[in-house]
């Protein structure tokens, strides 16, 4: 393989990108309660689907999970909606800890506020799982230069799988592209700073966009010269 | 044929396409369905097999055959499906295995996967000879007739899984169910790129005037599509802006509530000018495509629908819809973002009023809308659903798939 960036002890970027593959679980609820018992007892796979796996499906940035939209837009309970917004996954150690804490999210409602309606059939919710699947997204960036180019032109599912998947299996908030750009090209600071980017309060489009002007002012600062 | 979709679908589905070839390669995927023109599961799949046969998979479609007797009582079952009341009687269940199994001699079932399509087949389960055996269900079985369901479900149990479009259609069943959405074919003459000479046909041959805002619904004359809400809504938005409108719709000759519903609409329109009732022959499909394009604002404002998948067609010429939040339609629709949800004729004219009266949202809400149908509702994506489901069979137990 063509080395374009000698010493880049990682070798290039491989892009890749993911689907999922939607599982119904059959389980529904129609009111807080039955969220709550369903919350409790679903599997793991199922929360994460809600939860972490939501970034690739959101529209709405009003809402962080599934549970916050269908607080928001099915039960019509806007506080409950934003108390389930404030759940950031990613400060949590497992899905575990997750589940805790979505749980004392209505338990503390339940206490504050009076007993929501049940919804209208069909505005249930549903609890799924998925079935990921990984995929070359067919693009390589051996430098810097080459990301840049390469960020803007990859699928949205791609920066979801690199930048959010990504934070899920390396752990400590360091999604793929940043880890890539720091232990491969050595650029720490520019690491530190799409690190820095908010993974709650944007969309897939946001998050390509920040990723992209920072690194592109970094590939600009590399090229410039002071005129003799 | 795969090229054709080049630079229209998103790359990552026709290279997720490729790698699920090269794993199936070679291997047989069979459907069978009821019909092999005219409604969506035909279409799809006319455009389906050869795309899959492209891929290297031997894939194969047959149609499942019976008389007007067999077909009378899956009309029935499908409708009970729906939860119209419906009584099945044990004769006609019989009926329908008998000739099912008839059906059963004919075909090869030995295929690698088999995909069997609604409720007509689905008895030939009973005959498989192995492989992984798949029942997808095209229709909102969300509140069927129980006593039907109960019989069905003991032929549909015995898949090795179930797929229905949406979430809420899905019934609680023993097997893996998955969630696969149905899908539009962006080079179908439907959605295809039309040149202006192609639309100016359309405009003239209805003399439609293209100087004011049109507002379009393409539905037929049904009471759930609600084409007098539209009419009202309409009525309202004229006392603050001029516009046009177009309702555009098959004759419903067979269908005595059809034939009602027109007359109904004709009624409410009364001879306001500009408003235009037309009844569409089949295979009008370039038609709806120009009247789509040439459209400001489209409704579809259903009080109860299966999908909508009429809605995605709308999104992906980049025009702003206005739904009923009925059915599928929510899922295409972000409320404000892909388009506007709406539960009224009220609804709807304050949403047309509030488009017609921003340009720049509604070219928003038309891009949003294009962009959100190219990532989720494009056949690429269907037929790579599908691929992806039988590769993950085949793989049990694995939450992540690596290619």
């Amino acid at each position: 393989m063509e080395d374009r960036e000698p010493g880049n002890p990682l070798g290039p970027f491989e892009f890749k990108e993911c689907i999922s593959l939607v599982k119904s679980t059959g389980k529904k609820a129609r009111t807080l309660r039955e969220l709550r018992e369903l919350i409790a007892l679903v599997g793991d796979e199922s929360i994460y689907y809600h939860t972490y796996q939501y970034y690739l499906r959101r529209q709405i940035l009003e809402y962080n999970n599934d549970f916050a939209h269908w607080a928001g837009e099915n039960l019509e309970e806007r506080a409950l909606s934003e108390y389930f917004s404030n759940v950031d996954p990613f400060l949590f150690k497992d899905v575990a800890d997750l589940r805790k804490a979505l749980l004392k999210v209505i338990d503390d409602y339940l206490e504050r506020f009076p007993e929501p309606r049940e919804v209208t059939p069909g505005n249930e919710f549903y609890f799924n799982e998925a079935i990921i699947l990984v995929f070359p997204a067919g693009l390589r960036a051996f430098n810097l230069a080459e990301f840049f180019i390469a960020i803007k032109y990859i699928d949205a599912p791609s920066v979801y799988y690199h930048f959010y998947e990504g934070k899920m299996r390396l752990r400590k908030g360091i999604d793929d592209f940043s880890k890539w750009i720091e232990d491969g090209l050595g650029r720490k600071d520019l690491a530190a700073r799409i690190r820095s980017i908010d993974p709650l309060m944007h969309t897939l489009e946001g998050i390509r966009e920040h990723i992209n002007e920072m690194v592109e002012e970094e590939v600009k600062k590399d090229m410039e010269v002071m005129p003799k | 044929m795969i090229d054709e979709y080049s630079g229209i679908v998103p790359k990552g589905d026709l290279i997720l396409l490729q790698k699920l070839g090269e794993k199936m390669k070679n291997r047989s995927f069979l459907h069978i369905n009821s019909t092999r023109g005219g409604g969506g599961v035909a279409e799809i799949l006319q455009r389906m097999i050869p795309i899959l046969v492209e891929l290297g998979i031997d894939a194969k479609w047959e149609v499942i055959k019976g008389d007007a007797k067999f077909f009378d009582i899956t009309k029935k079952i499908h409708n009970a499906l729906q939860g119209n009341p419906e009584t099945i009687t044990e004769e006609m269940w019989e009926y329908h295995f008998e000739v099912n199994r008839k059906n059963a001699e004919v075909y090869q079932l030995d295929a690698d996967a088999v995909l069997i399509h609604d409720p007509q087949p689905s008895p030939l389960i009973e005959f498989r000879k192995g492989g992984q055996w798949i029942w997808r269900c095209h229709i909102d079985a969300s509140n069927p007739v129980k006593d039907v369901w109960n019989y069905l479900i003991r032929y549909c149990e015995k898949y090795d899984a179930a797929i229905f479009s949406v979430e809420k259609f899905a019934q609680a069943m023993m097997i893996d169910q998955f969630i696969i959405p149905p899908s539009v074919d962006p080079i179908s003459e439907k959605n295809r790129e039309l040149r202006e000479d192609e639309i100016d046909e359309t405009v003239i041959k209805f003399q439609i005037p293209t100087n004011r805002p049109i507002l379009l619904q393409v539905s037929r004359f049904d009471r759930f599509k609600d084409p007098v809400g539209v009419i009202r809504a309409y009525q309202i938005v004229k006392k603050y802006n001029d516009c046009i409108l177009i309702l555009a719709g098959s004759p419903a000759s067979d269908d005595p509530e059809g034939e009602l519903v027109l007359r109904e609409t004709q009624e409410a329109a009364g001879n306001d000018p500009d408003i235009y009732i037309l009844l569409l022959p089949p295979f009008s499909d370039k038609d709806i495509n120009a009247l789509q394009r040439i459209a400001t604002v489209i409704l579809q404002k259903s009080s109860k629908e299966g999908f909508g998948l009429t809605v995605s067609e709308a999104m992906w010429k980049e025009k702003p819809v206005i739904g009923g939040a009925a059915g599928g339609i929510p899922l295409q629709i972000a409320h404000g973002i892909t388009g506007f949800l709406v539960h009224s004729f009220e609804g709807a004219a304050f949403r047309v009023r509030q488009l017609l009266n921003n340009p720049d949202l509604a070219k928003r809400i038309g891009e949003n809308a294009k962009a959100y149908v190219r990532a989720n509702f494009l056949i690429t994506r269907q037929i790579r659903d599908y691929l992806s489901l039988w590769y993950s069979m085949e793989n049990e137990g694995k939450n992540i798939l690596e290619l």
